[in-house]
C-alpha cells in the first residue's frame, strides 16, 4: 500500500500552499519527485494514483506528466542509476568512451539493469555541466570529469555501500 | 454583440468584414472554398485546439492598416485574430504552399501506408489534405515508428501509428465527455495516446473522439472492417433520446444500419455531440426515425452512392432502362455463384466484431 | 600603459567580483560584502516605474538567449486590477554548452535572491517562483537555505524592510525536459503540466502562469539587476560597447584548457577569449582550432577562420553584435553564451549528429514539423556518420532543416535547424567526404583542412 508517512504529507501539504488556491495541480512535479524518492526510485502506477489522490486530479493527468520528463521512472530501476551525459560538449570529450566502458564494465547495455538489481545504464542528454565533462548523474548528484579509473572507484563505492546496507 | 467593431481582411484578394476577435481561419471559411486553409487539429467546438499541425499555415502580408508590417513568420491561422486592414495571402502564397507541402510530408512520414484496410479511408482528413496539398512520394528511407498496440474496449479501436497528435480526442475526452482517461503519454516523436494503464473508454459521450479524430487512429470497433463508407448511404435520422439531442447521421446499405455518427458540417466537424447509446447500440432502422438523404459534398468520394448532393443535383432520369428503349440490364455473372463471401442472407451489420471469412463460410455451420 | 588600462577594464566583473569570497554563499558574508544594498536602495527610494526605467536604461538584454531587452519585457506586464502577478526565474539552464546560472546558484545564490527581490518589487510579484532544471537536484536546497536566510533577515516574507511589500520566493524543480526552458512551456510545467509551449498570443505578460500576467526571466539577467540598481543603469550601460551592455557570463567548454565559467565585459576578441590564460587558456595538447560554437547548442556553427575574423576581415568580439556580424551566412550568436570550442581532432558531422539527437529527444511532440523532422534530421545524420548515407542526403538535410525553421510553434524548431544548416553551410566538404570517402570515414576523421586557412576578403 502506497502511503506517505505523516512528516512526508506535512511537506506534501507545504508544497501545495505554495501555489495559488485551486491551482493545486501545480504540485504535481515536486510530489512526482517525492513519491519517486520514496517508493523505490520509479513510479508505479499505483503511486501515481495515490498522487494524483493528493491532487484530487485525474490519474491520466498524472501519467501524462510522468512519462513527459525524463528524470521520472515509469519501471523500475537499479539501486544506483548512472545517467551518463552524451550530448555534443561531452561527446567532445569522450563520453562514448565512458558509456562504452560503463557497458562492458557491468555487462550491461544503456537502458538495462544488472541482473543483481544494483545498477541501470542510461544515456541522458545535457545535464548542463558541459565544463566538466564527461559526466553522469548519479542520485543527486553530479560525478564529474569521468575517466575509466574514477567510474572503476564510483562502482566500488555503489557496491559497498551496498554492501554496508544489506 | 451589436457593438463589436467589423474588421476589414483581405484573404488571397478577397476582401471581407469580419467582427473583431474572428481569427483569420474563420474568415478565410466565410468566403470558403480554396481559401480557407485545410486544419487537422483545430476544431471550433473544443476550446484550446489547433496551433499543432501546423497545416493552416498562412502569410500576413500586411499586418493591419494601424502597423502595415507583414509578419515575420508564417502564422496558424487557426490561433491569429484579424487585425483592421490585414492583408492574408493562403494559395496566392508560393512560400505558404511550399510550407504546407511540407508540412504533408512530415504528417505523413511516420503515417502507415495501409489505407487499403484503414476504416477512415474515403472520409479521412489526410487523404484529402495529401491529395490536395502534397507532393508524390517520400523521400522518407527509414522504417516508419510503430507502437505497443492497446485494447481500449468494446467501442473504440484504437491505431496509434496513423495518429497525428492533434490532440482533439483528448479535448473532447475533457470537455464532453464526464471524465478523460486517456492523453498524452511519452514525449517527441514518441508521443502517443494511451491510457498508460489497460482501461477501455467507456463513459458517455466518449464515442465523439471517433468523429474528431482526422485520421483512422480513433475508429468505431462496432463498424471495424464492415464496410467502405462510400459504400454506405448517409441518411439524416434522429431519435427521441434522453441523453443526447438523438440527431445522427445513419450509415446504411439498403435497411441495415452500419454505423451511426454525428452529423458532420461542410468542415468535418460535428454539429452536435451524440451519446454512445445512439452510437454504438441503434443499429436498426427501427430505433429511428429517417429524415432523408445527408447533403454530401459532391467532392466526397461518398457522394459516389448516391445522388443528392451539397449542389442539390437530383437522381439522374436516363437510367439504362429509359436509354435502351425499356430494356432492363442484364445480369451477366452472380457473384455469389463463385463466391460465399457477401452471401446476401447474412446480415454484415449484425456480426459481432469485425467481419471474417468465416463468418460466409456456411459449409461450417 | 594604455594596455595596461584596457587589461584593468577588461577585468570589470559585476556578478562574480565577490564569488571567490570564503562564505560568500550565507548571508552574514554576503552582507558584509555590500550585498542586500540593492533592495534597500529600491524598495526604500525608488518607485516601480523607476526601477522597470533604470533598467531600460541599463541596456541589459535577456541572457537566457533571445537577448529581448529586460526593461521592456517588463514594462509589458499587464496590470488588470485585482488580479496578482509573478515573477519566474527560468533556472531550467539546459541549452548544450551552458552551465553559467548553476555556477551562479551554487557559488553566489544571494545575488540571484536579491536580483529576484528588486524585480518581485518592480513588477509587483508576491509570489515569485524560481523554476529549475530537476537534474541540479541539489541547488534547490542551496536555494532554500539563501531564501531561509533572506527572510530571516528581513529581506523576504511580510513587510519587507517595513515598505508593505511582501514577497515569498518558492523554487520548484522541473524533471527533466529542455522545453522547458521556453518561456511558456515552463510556466506550463509550473502549472504542473507536460511542458508543451502554449501557442503565442497571448503572451505571458498578459496571460501567463495561471492565467495571471507574468514576466519570465534567466537567472543571469536577474542577478544583473542587483549592479543595475546599485550603479545606475547609464552606469551599468557604459560597460561593454554598443547595445551589448554590462558584463555577460560565458561558460567555455569542449577542447580548451581551462574550461569554466568567465564574465567578460563583451570587449574582449574571440581569438584573446579562446587562447589568453585569463579566460579558457587556449586549446589542449597544441592543438589547433577547427570549429566554435560560440553561443550554445543552437547557434551557428564557425570554422575558425569564420570565428576569429568576421567576413569583412575584421577582429570577432565576443559582444552581441559581433558575435552576429554576416548574419547566418557568415556569422553566429551570442545566444546563451555557452561557448563550445571544437579542435582539429573533431568531427562535425558527428558533432552534428550528436546535436540532432538531443533535440530529437527534447522535442515536446506537439507540432508536426518538429516532432517528424528532428527525427528524420537524426536518422539521416546517423547514416551519414556511420559512412553509409549519399550525395544527396546532405540536400535532403537541408531541405529538412529549411521546412521545419519558422513553422513550428515555438524557437526549438529553429534551434534545431540552426546547427545542422550552419554545419552544411560552412563543412559541407566534410559532409560530402564522408560519403565520398566511407570507409576512411570510419576510421579517421577529416581533420582541419582549410577550415583555419584565412578568408579572401574582396577589396
Amino acid at each position: 500500500m502506497v502511503q506517505f508517512s505523516e512528516e512526508k504529507l506535512t511537506k506534501v501539504k507545504e508544497i501545495i500552499a505554495r501555489y495559488p488556491e485551486g491551482k493545486q495541480k501545480s504540485a504535481l512535479l515536486p510530489l512526482l519527485h517525492l513519491a519517486q524518492d520514496n517508493f523505490g526510485g520509479w513510479l508505479s502506477a499505483e503511486t501515481m494514483n495515490y498522487v494524483a489522490s493528493l491532487l484530487q486530479i485525474e490519474p491520466i493527468e498524472v501519467y501524462e506528466v510522468a512519462t513527459f520528463y525524463s528524470m521520472y521512472n515509469t519501471k523500475p530501476v537499479g539501486k544506483y542509476v548512472f545517467e551518463v551525459c552524451q550530448t555534443g560538449p561531452c561527446m567532445l570529450n569522450g563520453s562514448d568512451q565512458i558509456i562504452d566502458y560503463i557497458s562492458a564494465t557491468l555487462g550491461i547495455k544503456p537502458g538495462e539493469t544488472t541482473a543483481d538489481g544494483l545498477f541501470t545504464l542510461k544515456t541522458a542528454e545535457c545535464l548542463g555541466a558541459c565544463g566538466y565533462a564527461p559526466m553522469m548523474q548519479l542520485g543527486k548528484h553530479y560525478r564529474e570529469h569521468l575517466t575509466k579509473d574514477k567510474v572503476d572507484t564510483i562502482i566500488a563505492e555503489c557496491r559497498a555501500a551496498a554492501a554496508a546496507n544489506n | 454583440m451589436s457593438d463589436t467593431p467589423l474588421f476589414k481582411v483581405t484573404i488571397d484578394n478577397i476582401t471581407i468584414e469580419v467582427p473583431a476577435g474572428t481569427t483569420i481561419l474563420h474568415a478565410a471559411r466565410k468566403i470558403g472554398g480554396d481559401v480557407a486553409p485545410p486544419a487537422m487539429c483545430y476544431y471550433s467546438k473544443l476550446e484550446g485546439s489547433g496551433g499543432k499541425c501546423r497545416t493552416c499555415l498562412v502569410e500576413v502580408s500586411k499586418g493591419s492598416e494601424k502597423d502595415p508590417r507583414p509578419m515575420p513568420k508564417l502564422v496558424a491561422s487557426c490561433r491569429t485574430t484579424v487585425m483592421d486592414g490585414m492583408e492574408v495571402k493562403n494559395i496566392t502564397s508560393p512560400k505558404v504552399v511550399d510550407a504546407r507541402a511540407s508540412i504533408v510530408e512530415f504528417l505523413l512520414l511516420n503515417h502507415p501506408l495501409d489505407c487499403p484496410i484503414c476504416d477512415q479511408a474515403g472520409e479521412c482528413h489526410l487523404q484529402d489534405l495529401s491529395y490536395e496539398h502534397g507532393k508524390d512520394g517520400t523521400r522518407y528511407e527509414f522504417q516508419r515508428r510503430t507502437f505497443k498496440k492497446h485494447d481500449i474496449g468494446k467501442y473504440i479501436q484504437l491505431h496509434m501509428t496513423r495518429c497525428i497528435l492533434c490532440y482533439r480526442c483528448v479535448y473532447t475526452a475533457d470537455q464532453i465527455s464526464d471524465k478523460r482517461s486517456h492523453g498524452i503519454l511519452d514525449r517527441g516523436d514518441h508521443s502517443e495516446i494511451a491510457t498508460f494503464i489497460e482501461k477501455s473508454l467507456d463513459n458517455d459521450f466518449i464515442g465523439n473522439v471517433i468523429d474528431v479524430c482526422p485520421v483512422g487512429a480513433l475508429t468505431d470497433k462496432t463498424f471495424r472492417f464492415k464496410n467502405r463508407v462510400w459504400f454506405l448511404k448517409p441518411m439524416d435520422a434522429h431519435r427521441d433520446c434522453p441523453t443526447c439531442s438523438g440527431k445522427v447521421t445513419l450509415w446504411n446499405r439498403g435497411d441495415e444500419v452500419y454505423r451511426v455518427t454525428a452529423r458532420k458540417d461542410e468542415w468535418g466537424e460535428v454539429e452536435e455531440w451524440i451519446c454512445n447509446d445512439c452510437r454504438f447500440e441503434k443499429k436498426k432502422t427501427s430505433n429511428w426515425v429517417i429524415e432523408g438523404p445527408r447533403l454530401i459534398d459532391r467532392h466526397s468520394v461518398i457522394a459516389q452512392g448516391h445522388y443528392a448532393g451539397k449542389i442539390g443535383l437530383t437522381k439522374p432520369t436516363e437510367t439504362f432502362s429509359a436509354v435502351h428503349h425499356g430494356r432492363q440490364p442484364k445480369l451477366l455473372m452472380d457473384i455469389h455463384s463463385v463466391s460465399e463471401v457477401n452471401q446476401t442472407n447474412i446480415d454484415l451489420s449484425s456480426i459481432n466484431g469485425p467481419a471474417h471469412s468465416n463468418n460466409f463460410n456456411v459449409n461450417k455451420y | 600603459m594604455a594596455k595596461a588600462l584596457q587589461w584593468i577594464k577588461m577585468g570589470r566583473k559585476l556578478l562574480l567580483e565577490k564569488a571567490h569570497v570564503e562564505g560568500i554563499r550565507y548571508y552574514d558574508v554576503y552582507r558584509r560584502e555590500g550585498g542586500y544594498r540593492s533592495v534597500e536602495k529600491a524598495l526604500k527610494t525608488m518607485t516601480q516605474e523607476e526601477i522597470v526605467e533604470e533598467v531600460k536604461k541599463s541596456g541589459l538584454r535577456g541572457r537566457g538567449g533571445a537577448g529581448f531587452p529586460a526593461g521592456m519585457k517588463w514594462s509589458f506586464i499587464a496590470k488588470p486590477e485585482g488580479v496578482p502577478r509573478h515573477l519566474v526565474c527560468n533556472a531550467d539552464e539546459s541549452e548544450p554548452g551552458t552551465f553559467k546560472d548553476r555556477y551562479l546558484m551554487e557559488f553566489i545564490p544571494h545575488l540571484l535572491i536579491e536580483g529576484l527581490i528588486v524585480a518581485s518589487y518592480a513588477l509587483g510579484s508576491n509570489a515569485t517562483y524560481i523554476y529549475i532544471r530537476g537534474e541540479y537536484a541539489w541547488i534547490p536546497d542551496i536555494l532554500e537555505q539563501t531564501i531561509a536566510e533572506a527572510k530571516a533577515n528581513g529581506f523576504l516574507g511580510k513587510n519587507i524592510l517595513g515598505t508593505g511589500f511582501d514577497c515569498e520566493i518558492y523554487v520548484q524543480r522541473g524533471a527533466g525536459a529542455y522545453i522547458c526552458g521556453e518561456e511558456t512551456a515552463l510556466i506550463e510545467s509550473l502549472e504542473g503540466k507536460r511542458g508543451n509551449p502554449r501557442i503565442k498570443p497571448p503572451f505571458p505578460a498578459i496571460k501567463g502562469a495561471w492565467g495571471r500576467p507574468t514576466v519570465v526571466n534567466n537567472v543571469e539577467t536577474l542577478a544583473a539587476v542587483v549592479p543595475i540598481i546599485n550603479e545606475g543603469g547609464e552606469e551599468y550601460a557604459k560597460i561593454g560597447v554598443g547595445k551589448s551592455t554590462g558584463t555577460k557570463l560565458i561558460s567555455a567548454c569542449g577542447n580548451i584548457n581551462k574550461p569554466g565559467v568567465y564574465e567578460i565585459d563583451m570587449t574582449i576578441s574571440v581569438e584573446e577569449f579562446i587562447y589568453s590564460d585569463e579566460y579558457c587558456g587556449g586549446i589542449p595538447n597544441g592543438k589547433r582550432l577547427k570549429a566554435c560554437i560560440p553561443g550554445g547548442s543552437s547557434v551557428p556553427i564557425l570554422p575558425a577562420n569564420l570565428l576569429l575574423k568576421t567576413a569583412k576581415g575584421e577582429t570577432r568580439y565576443m559582444n552581441y553584435e559581433s558575435l552576429s556580424d554576416g548574419g547566418f551566412a557568415t556569422g553566429s550568436m551570442m545566444g546563451s553564451g555557452g561557448f563550445i570550442v571544437l579542435d582539429e581532432d573533431q568531427c562535425v558531422v558527428r558533432n552534428t549528429y550528436s546535436l540532432a539527437r538531443f533535440y530529437r529527444h527534447e522535442s515536446c511532440g506537439q507540432c508536426s514539423p518538429c516532432r517528424e523532422g528532428t527525427g528524420w534530421m537524426e536518422k539521416v545524420l546517423l547514416r551519414l556518420e556511420k559512412g553509409e548515407g549519399k550525395l544527396s542526403d546532405i540536400d535532403l538535410l537541408w531541405d529538412i532543416q529549411s521546412k521545419i525553421e519558422g513553422n513550428t510553434i515555438c524557437p526549438l524548431g529553429d534551434a534545431a535547424s540552426w546547427p545542422v544548416a550552419a554545419a552544411i553551410r560552412h563543412f559541407r566538404d566534410e559532409f560530402e567526404w564522408h560519403v565520398t570517402h566511407a570507409a576512411e570515414a570510419q576510421t579517421r576523421n577529416y581533420g582541419l583542412a582549410h577550415y583555419a586557412d584565412p578568408i579572401h576578403v574582396p577589396a
